[in-house]
């Protein structure tokens, strides 16, 4: 029982990583239906910007959030208005994946020149602070950090619901014809989002810092899971998006308690391609 | 229109060029899993790389001025390592080795009165490179004898080279265990002095066994967490092989996908199997993760051994600080190994950094290159193939130094290994296992090799 409650813990802590980097990736995709392939590498650039500012500047991690998540947005805003904008109005599905793809290995190649092939890491006053609830030990980092990705995704739920600007990134991604029409400048809501969602993989890279080693290819395993809570939440759905992340968190750390941690990444993907095809049965169904 | 055409060009760009610098970077991966234990070799990695070439041309000058006193052809030792690529920074950990030894002998007399010379071949992580640079070496360059190199796949290449023209070659680094099978078994111009892959692994289980002397509790249970890679697998097989003849029952084997996001299930399955030891094989990050996972999910192994590789990666105790006090790791050379101490001093006073188990191994060729040549009176390949099979060190080298590696004797025999014949291994070889104390690594085991007490439990704090 101990053993399952520790479990529990340790899949929410880590799932609500999975659900950050899905949410951003599943913004990014209901506005403009694009694949960010490059969203697991935006979330090590995250990680090298709280490490600079740590080591450099002496920000805590923590303070730093906002900075990076500030930074992350203009430097996907930018990457959006002169990359992205220009190759949608292509309509080849295979130029995006190019850019995106290239993007990241421009991105993670970029920090291997720049910061070396080191794994380097950032530890505080507290990063070591373990913290016990009963049988459960949890590091009180990783609690903070879920904290954070608690009030994010809030924010974020208010955010699109109430402000203008939601509710015009709501309109453009259900019918950016139609968004047009009635006067919404779709290329800024373009640019916003794609800011909105690098800016949700920097935060994330930044949480991560104080109990993950940051390296040029650290982005990888997360964006490949951010791809997987994509899928499984429902393409464009952000609440979709937040769920199945928790879901991937916890999948993990239970099927390698009541299975075997060998077979913990075999039963996430067969999970996944199950999903997949009992959707599809269904939408064929319901037409 | 012209928007179009000039992005897709520049994805073509950017891709091209990424997949390009993603080559090199995934060739230094490579080499450090070939290499069973890096010791600290991925510390130069590029920063020291300068000061490296600087140093080794001082010692080349110092090499010739000696030379300049002693009479006679030069003795030409032909080596090939990686000095360009993902993993030049091993091969500048190697080479000063090579130029601290053949200084060293060159400034006391040098071989017969005549000095030694180093050819350096570059096989820049690659086989058929290698092939080339030792027929080059040996047809053109007309060295006596050949050292090498860091990859073992390279090694076996450059192996048959050597064998085809007779030159003898000893390696100082490749444990591949296949390179001394029943296969090679003609090839008898080549030697190995470095310990094999599966003796790493049987000096683990020995340390497991021997460690009770110290702390007296005997280890009867262990576990593997390891990568799921090559590394791991290897792991496993060697423990597969050895663990009866150490009588040790293996409860959990827990493996996890190289750069995991999460290790808190594995370190659980660990702290339900509830071994006396944790053997280990990780990369730098999941080596990291996996000891910072111990502490988060509460759980303190007694005793945690690893086949160095990240463990061993001078940012392991930089990135976790104190909770990695208590890890052991395999190592091949320690700067504080009882008959190690002063030539590390020596050495450092040279290169500025310390001595690695890279740059001792291969020390420890050239000063059998001498003795042998020496022997035999003459610098014939057949003469000096003889003069390496019957060569017996024991403690120290005929009027020089004492080995500075954790044995006592250098001889090349042939033998079996847990049921398969090898073929002029040096059977003596083994490893140290050195213990991470206050931030620092200590060699713990073989006891007659190190004045530092196991900590155990490990304290992980």
């Amino acid at each position: 029982m101990d053993m399952f409650l520790q479990a529990c813990v340790n899949g929410l802590l880590m799932g609500g990583f999975y659900s950050l980097m899905g949410m951003g990736q599943n913004i990014i995709f209901g506005v403009m239906k694009i694949v960010n392939f490059c969203h697991g590498e935006m979330l090590m650039v995250g990680m090298y910007l709280t490490f600079i500012l740590y080591t450099f500047f002496g920000i805590d991690p923590y303070l730093a959030v906002p900075i990076v998540a500030v930074t992350m947005f203009c430097i996907g805003s930018v990457i959006q208005h002169t990359l992205i904008t220009p190759s949608l109005g292509t309509k080849s599905f295979t130029n995006l994946l190019f850019l995106t793809v290239g993007l990241g290995l421009l991105l993670s190649n970029g920090a291997l020149v720049i910061f070396g092939s080191e794994y380097r890491s950032i530890r505080t006053a507290y990063s070591q602070t373990y913290i016990q609830l009963g049988p459960v030990t949890m590091a009180l980092p990783r609690l903070i950090s879920f904290g954070v990705l608690i009030v994010v995704t809030v924010a974020l739920f208010a955010f699109l619901k109430y402000t203008t600007i939601g509710k015009q990134i709501r309109a453009v991604s259900q019918n950016p014809t139609g968004a047009e029409v009635v006067g919404i400048d779709v290329k800024k809501i373009y640019i916003l989002t794609y800011g909105l969602g690098v800016a949700l993989a920097g935060t994330a890279g930044a949480l991560l810092t104080q109990f993950y080693t940051i390296f040029p290819t650290a982005g990888a395993s997360f964006g490949f899971r951010a791809l997987i809570v994509v899928v499984v939440g429902g393409l464009g759905s952000i609440p979709g998006a937040f769920f199945a992340g928790i879901f991937l968190g916890l999948l993990e750390t239970m099927s390698a308690l009541f299975i075997s941690p060998s077979y913990s990444d075999l039963i996430v993907f067969m999970t996944f391609i199950v999903i997949l095809v009992v959707r599809q049965t269904m939408i064929a169904r319901r037409k | 229109m012209k928007l179009r055409k000039l992005t897709s060009i520049l994805c073509a760009a950017v891709i091209a060029i990424s997949a390009l610098a993603g080559c090199s970077s995934s060739s230094g991966t490579d080499a450090a899993a070939t290499t069973a234990a890096p010791a600290a070799t991925t510390a130069a990695a590029g920063t020291e790389a300068p000061k490296e070439t600087e140093a080794a041309k001082e010692t080349e000058a110092a090499g010739e001025a000696a030379g300049a006193e002693l009479t006679g052809e030069p003795i030409k030792i032909g080596t090939i390592y990686a000095m360009s690529g993902g993993s030049a920074a091993i091969g500048a950990n190697i080479l000063r080795g090579i130029d601290f030894a053949v200084a060293e002998i060159n400034a006391a007399g040098g071989v017969n009165g005549r000095p030694l010379e180093v050819v350096r071949g570059d096989h820049a992580g690659d086989a058929a490179t290698g092939r080339s640079e030792a027929e080059r070496l040996i047809t053109q360059e007309h060295v006596d004898v050949m050292m090498g190199c860091h990859m073992s796949v390279v090694t076996e290449v450059v192996a048959q080279v050597c064998q085809q023209y007779e030159v003898p070659m000893i390696t100082a680094i490749s444990t591949l265990d296949r390179l001394s099978n029943e296969e090679h078994k003609d090839m008898d111009y080549f030697f190995r002095l470095c310990p094999l892959n599966s003796v790493y692994v049987e000096d683990m289980l020995m340390y497991l066994r021997d460690s009770a002397e110290q702390t007296g509790e005997e280890i009867k249970t262990v576990a593997i967490f390891t990568d799921r890679a090559a590394i791991g697998q290897e792991l496993i097989r060697c423990v597969e092989l050895f663990k009866d003849e150490y009588g040790l029952e293996l409860v959990a084997t827990v493996d996890y996908t190289s750069n995991a996001t999460d290790l808190s299930a594995q370190v659980l399955a660990l702290k339900q199997a509830d071994p006396d030891a944790v053997l280990c094989d990780s990369y730098i990050g999941d080596a990291t993760l996996f000891i910072q996972t111990l502490k988060e999910q509460n759980y303190s192994p007694k005793m945690i051994v690893a086949k160095a590789n990240g463990f061993t990666d001078p940012s392991f105790i930089t990135n976790l600080g104190a909770i990695a006090n208590g890890v052991a790791s395999v190592v091949e050379f320690n700067p504080d190994l009882t008959n190690g101490k002063e030539i590390n001093e020596e050495f450092k006073a040279e290169f500025g950094v310390d001595m690695n188990g890279h740059s001792a191994e291969s020390y420890t060729v050239v000063w059998l290159f001498k003795t042998a040549i020496e022997q035999a009176g003459s610098t014939e390949g057949p003469a000096v193939r003889d003069a390496l099979a019957a060569i017996d060190i024991k403690g120290e080298f005929p009027g020089g130094r004492k080995i500075v590696l954790p044995y006592d004797q250098i001889k090349f025999e042939n033998y079996d290994l847990a049921g398969e014949a090898h073929y002029r291994d040096n059977t003596s070889a083994s490893v140290a296992i050195a213990q991470i104390q206050d931030g620092q690594w200590k060699t713990v085991w073989p006891f007659n090799f190190s004045d530092t007490k196991i900590a155990y439990p490990a304290p992980l704090q």
